[in-house]
């Protein structure tokens, strides 16, 4: 997933926040359509925002694809404001992506365009540092583990 | 009383923090429908609370919590109630916890002391935990119910008064006692006639402390014992466990021949009747087994009843199957079994039922397929338990085998649980009682693997807990009532309070014992690195049915594994998995047999040592002779301070005979005893004002541990005074 388009590069960075309780959700957000062609819109990002949300309920598979979600919530406030996606399925990796894998819904955020240091141009893609943050562990599951426990 | 139980109105009147918008006021409105009327917490670092304030005095009978019309992260999963007249002195009424659903629940509130009616102004909500453990608390609505009628409320406020009064008085006269102060006690006791405790800890206290009776004192203490005055104490002891390793008699001298051979993963049961552990199957390392083996506890005898069962119509060679024994009709169940992945196939998935008969040495096979028969699918890792009453067995839970076939569907490969099936024997008819759930409803269960499942014969209930579903740890303990087909969740696993609940996990044993209304759990081994408790070795848990508490009996740390002492390995069975353990409920021993020590640089190896494990309290015998060892010990004491010879006579007779000589501990006591005989009493702090000497102090002192044996209506008060005193 090191690989991204650079149609996603030239988008501008959002800061998230909850609808609900204000909280800053995320700086590294991006505006985005979903692949399963739902007309709803989008944000996502790249790094696990785990400091501001956390996975809720169980996983369940998308309407329009075998990509399988867990929803988050906004750690301040409970509620839920968007989805991880714990397992994307084949055709998704396979078509043009950003690789994001955390994504929020709009109705439940708002955004604001991130600023660059000198605080006088919106934050592009292309010019944020660069991610090698690993999320292993939420791909995949260690199947059979326990089998080794059992005789 | 027909008095009327009514909405109380409150006020909230301090809390520790929110968030955002979500105020404190707004738990008083219910508003079921809006996600924003609820009080947060700003943090879910304790102490998180809210404090109401009741309109006027009132006996608060119960709490009503609303909720969101959905699901919420932030619900309470546990919290606690406090109550009082004053914020700094309230007593805990209730800990407990909300489902996580739209349901308003009401719980009954502590309002009673010994049938007693009391008051209470401020009442305190203490959240511990929320349903998603890193999010912030919410409480959406309080409702509280209760008495606040005066002429009701006011006789209460007047009792409690009294009682706080009583029981301060009763401190007084403990402290004037302790301290000397006669005339204060006397006259205080005369003013008020408040018993300090039993008469007869008075004569004691009056043999012991102010006369130095010590033969009247030991002569009071026996009675006390006879009488069973002692009883309550001992069953507040925790069980001392006692393993000894089994060395099974020989016949032909060749031990591989005469004793089931190493395995982890195979099956025992127990017919307590004949005192015969039964085992079969299980892996030794490198291939499944058919040898099926009787244990006489009488003979003490290992009898190979089959080398192969196959060769007699019984089942194939297997591990991870499950057994279990109808004692009355003296016959034997096997279900379920595990096979590696490369030898699956349609045919091998079969899951086939088996009858072992003992007085007849036959095998039946009951269904080449329970799931053909409306039962499980093949499993492994499940729990099965009989009824012999009602002649039913109880399945529930264990994977469901599958080829590995089809891949491409990432769906089917999601592992899949048994759901809690039963089995008619008579009528040789399966029954499916719960599916496998994930949700959180108050009937259903999540089936899992590795859990432990047990049936009361008296209360007639399978009692589950722990187990693990795919990376999930289970927590949750529940009750199953097989009669009106009814679950109660005992506990769901949220308990915060760590160390006082057993680690569930996967590869724990345990037994019941429907006579003393107890479970008793073994932990077993296992490596993963998240557990809080890595260094424990061994422990072993007791769960109190009627008093819905558990209790740890022991618990060694990885120390003394590490102890280079070679006989304290054999001490006990080390650490393991995949072993087997039994309860003969009658005799009260219970058996272990092999396992896996999981040693990952010998991962084929297995076990084939064989335990016996017996829990002991206190006997009224032990400690009658531990009492009269307490005195004898300091009437040596004081002896030896005016005339030495005749102690050191004392201490070689009539202490000498006090003591256990074979306790390692209690001969190091007593070898060091003779020291006082070279201690002045000079070193002696008096205590503040009193005028009392050393004598007088210690033997209060130990009037005061002699107590502790009789029960809580008779002594007096536990605390002390200078206690209440803050620097």
């Amino acid at each position: 997933m090191s690989f991204v388009a650079s149609v996603f590069k030239e988008r501008q960075v959002s800061i998230l926040h909850c609808s609900f309780c204000r909280q800053v959700l995320c700086t590294r957000g991006m505006k985005a359509e979903l692949l399963g062609g739902t007309d709803e819109e989008m944000f996502s990002t790249d790094i696990p925002p785990t400091d501001s949300v956390d996975l809720v309920g169980s996983c369940y598979y998308f309407k329009a694809c075998q990509c399988k979600l867990k929803n988050i919530a906004c750690l301040r406030c409970g509620n839920e404001v968007g989805y991880h996606v714990v397992a994307p399925c084949y055709p998704c990796l396979l078509s043009c992506n950003n690789g994001h894998l955390w994504m929020f819904h709009s109705q439940f955020v708002f955004s604001k365009n991130r600023m660059d240091k000198s605080g006088m141009y919106t934050l592009l893609w292309k010019d944020l540092s660069d991610t090698d943050e690993k999320h292993e562990g939420m791909l995949g599951l260690h199947e059979d583990e326990h089998e080794v426990y059992l005789r | 009383m027909a008095a009327e139980c009514r909405v109380l109105s409150y006020t909230v009147h301090k809390w520790s923090s929110f968030s955002s918008s979500y105020l404190p006021e707004n738990i008083l409105v219910d508003k079921p429908n809006d996600q924003s009327s609820r009080w947060s917490s700003e943090s879910n670092y304790p102490p998180q609370f809210l404090i109401l304030k009741v309109e006027r005095p009132a006996i608060v009978q119960s709490i009503t919590f609303g909720k969101y019309e959905k699901t919420h992260v932030c619900n309470l999963k546990k919290f606690k109630v406090f109550g009082g007249m004053n914020e700094e002195n309230m007593t805990e009424l209730l800990s407990s916890g909300l489902k996580n659903d739209y349901n308003k629940e009401t719980f009954t509130l502590k309002h009673k002391i010994d049938e007693q009616m009391f008051p209470c102004r401020f009442i305190k909500i203490v959240p511990l935990l929320s349903w998603g453990p890193s999010f912030n608390f919410s409480i959406w609505f309080v409702e509280i119910n209760g008495i606040d009628d005066p002429d009701i409320v006011q006789p209460c406020l007047h009792w409690y008064s009294k009682y706080r009064e009583q029981e301060a008085i009763r401190l007084c006269l403990k402290h004037f006692r302790q301290h000397n102060y006669t005339e204060a006690f006397e006259s205080l006791q005369k003013k008020t006639r408040i018993a300090l405790e039993h008469p007869m800890l008075t004569e004691l206290h009056d043999k012991l402390v102010l006369k130095g009776d010590f033969d009247g004192s030991e002569e009071l203490i026996e009675k006390a014992v006879n009488d069973g005055l002692f009883s309550q104490y001992i069953s507040q002891q925790e069980y001392k466990p006692q393993w000894n390793q089994i060395i099974p008699k020989s016949i032909k001298g060749d031990s591989d021949d005469s004793r089931p051979g190493m395995r982890g993963g195979h099956q025992m049961v127990i017919d307590v009747q004949s005192e015969t552990v039964y085992l079969f199957g299980g892996w030794d390392g490198t291939q499944d087994l058919a040898d099926f083996w009787a244990y006489s506890v009488r003979e003490n005898q290992w009898i190979c009843i089959s080398r192969d069962t196959e060769k007699e119509n019984g089942p194939s060679a297997r591990s991870c199957h499950k057994m279990c024994i109808d004692t009355q009709r003296r016959q034997i169940y096997t279900l379920g079994r595990y096979l590696d992945s490369s030898v699956r196939n349609s045919k091998s998935l079969k899951s086939d039922f088996y009858r072992y008969d003992i007085d007849t040495n036959t095998w039946s096979l009951l269904s080449e397929d329970t799931a053909a028969d409306g039962g499980p699918k093949l499993v492994f890792d499940h729990q099965m338990c009989m009824d012999s009453e009602k002649h039913m067995i109880y399945t529930f839970g264990g994977r469901i085998l599958t080829c590995n076939g089809n891949v491409d569907d990432s769906r089917a490969s999601e592992p899949q649980f048994s759901g809690l099936f039963a089995f008619d024997c008579h009528t040789q008819t399966w029954k499916l009682l719960r599916e496998d759930s994930c949700n959180a409803g108050p009937e259903d269960i999540q089936s899992r693997i590795g859990h432990c499942m047990l049936f009361h014969s008296k209360n007639r209930c399978l009692y589950v807990f722990g187990g693990q579903r795919s990376k999930t740890y289970l927590n949750d303990f529940f009750s199953y009532d097989v009669d009106s087909d009814h679950v109660e969740i005992i506990s769901d696993g949220t308990k915060k309070d760590s160390g006082m609940v057993p680690m569930t996990g996967f590869t724990q044993r345990a037994t019941i014992d429907p006579e003393l209304n107890e479970i008793h759990v073994l932990s077993g081994l296992s490596k993963d690195k998240e557990k809080r408790e890595e260094n424990v070795r061994n422990s072993f848990w007791i769960y109190d049915i009627v008093r819905n508490s558990w209790s740890c009996v022991y618990k060694n740390d990885q120390a003394s594994k590490e102890n280079p002492n070679k006989n304290l390995q054999e001490e006990e069975p080390c650490p393991r998995f995949a072993h087997q353990l039994v309860y003969d409920e009658l005799h009260k021993v219970h058996y272990l047999f092999g396992g896996n020590p999981g040693k990952s640089c010998s991962p084929k190896m297995r076990l084939d040592d064989f335990w016996s494990l017996k829990l002991c309290r206190p006997s009224k015998e032990y400690l009658l002779r531990h009492c009269k060892y307490l005195i004898r010990k300091h009437r040596f004491e004081e002896r030896a301070q005016t005339e030495p010879l005749g102690a050191l006579k004392y201490l070689q007779n009539d202490l000498f005979v006090t003591v256990d000589h074979s306790d390692p501990e209690e001969t190091k006591e007593f070898q060091l005893l003779p020291s006082a005989l070279f201690k002045s009493g000079k070193d002696f702090t008096p205590l503040g004002f009193s005028d009392i000497d050393h004598t007088y102090a210690q033997r209060t002192q130990l009037f005061d541990t002699l107590v502790n044996f009789f029960p809580d209506s008779m002594t007096p008060p536990k605390g002390n005074l200078v206690d209440l005193i803050t620097l």
